[in-house]
């Protein structure tokens, strides 16, 4: 799984940064086709709803999806053979 | 199944504002509907007028959308005819303070089996920022230029007076909290108020010294205080901090309901 902002949806309220406790989202540097500054993603991995969704079967966490006015914060599959990168901080 | 399938995706962006909290409240609503594995045809949302009104127009089931102040009457019209029905209405302050305040009190009064979520943001927002019951005393708007002088509605305490079955306050910085609220107020049989205190950075934070989203969710967080912290400091003779609002479960209590289906 990862994690996929849908630039569609966001307005660019930056509340998932609030919220984030890895602070995965930071704030964006160039605007949209819509003119909306939407957050960047720091190394997306690390959000633990990435790895453990599958092996719970429920949302670990899952702030920022909830916090989200605009609901444009999800978690998508990977496409076969992306290649996966996985870092757990201790 | 997850509450994100509930929404009419084409309808989607919303039309709310940025950073407003009306969106983080139907996701918390959603969701906790969803976890107790309601289905969408068994599901009713009513709402009257105003931003937070507009919620019902994004979910899938069925929903009215009725006449200033009046979705408390509406709902209980539905649930006298249909009372197999579940009914979830969505409120602003301006909605159920001010024009359905008689609406409100005597639906408590009645104990009707219904869950009300008001998304209390302190002022008018669809209409360009007039005060309501609830702007805080000294807040700007654009019927108070100088300052509201005038004391605040209490929603949650007036309904336990009136005798609401379950009623909670909480922000919309508190998801987890509020989810579980919901939750509680879905299952309780009778009347149940979620009290949610939203951020307006439109109408009310421009005007307020509060623009900044994120200010404003962090002020909404460092102004709440918990129920039982604050009954303790009151028992204790202690002084509790000045323009701060309590948050938490004020009562759950099991008055005889209306409308609940034998």
């Amino acid at each position: 799984m990862k994690l996929v902002i849908d630039s569609d949806r966001c307005k660019g309220c930056n509340l998932c940064m609030l919220v984030c406790p890895y602070r995965i989202f930071k704030e964006g540097k160039d605007q949209n086709e819509r003119g909306i500054i939407i957050p960047e993603l720091d190394r997306p991995e690390r959000c633990p709803n990435c790895r453990l969704q599958r092996l719970y079967g429920r949302t670990v966490c899952g702030l920022c999806q909830m916090i989200c006015p605009d609901q444009a914060i999800r978690w998508d599959d990977e496409k076969e053979n992306e290649p996966q990168k996985v870092v757990i901080e201790f | 199944m997850s509450f994100r399938d509930w929404y009419r995706i084409d309808r989607l962006p919303t039309i709310y504002c940025v950073g407003c909290g009306n969106g983080t409240v139907i996701n918390c609503t959603l969701h906790a509907v969803d976890t107790l594995g309601w289905k969408w045809e068994e599901t009713v949302f009513v709402s009257g007028i105003g931003c937070s009104s507009r919620a019902p127009g994004y979910i899938k089931t069925d929903s009215l959308h009725t006449t200033h102040g009046r979705a408390l009457a509406f709902a209980t019209g539905i649930k006298l005819a249909r009372p197999d029905l579940h009914v979830v209405v969505f409120t602003g302050d301006g909605d159920l303070a001010a024009i359905g305040g008689n609406h409100f009190i005597h639906s408590c009064r009645r104990n009707v089996d219904m869950t009300v979520i008001c998304m209390n943001n302190w002022i008018y927002g669809m209409t360009g920022g007039q005060g309501s019951p609830t702007t805080p005393r000294g807040a700007i708007t654009t019927t108070t230029p100088y300052g509201s002088g005038e004391g605040v509605f209490d929603l949650s305490a007036l309904a336990v007076v009136a005798g609401a079955n379950h009623v909670a306050r909480w922000t919309s910085y508190h998801v987890k909290e509020l989810t579980r609220a919901i939750q509680t107020g879905l299952e309780t049989p009778g009347f149940s108020l979620i009290e949610v205190l939203t951020q307006c950075p439109t109408a009310y934070g421009r005007r307020n010294k509060l623009r900044d989203v994120a200010e404003t969710v962090e002020y909404l967080k460092d102004h709440a205080i918990l129920l039982q912290k604050y009954n303790r400091l009151v028992q204790e003779g202690k002084p509790v901090p000045e323009d701060m609002f309590t948050v938490g479960e004020f009562i759950r209590r099991n008055r005889p309901a209306m409308g609940v289906p034998p």
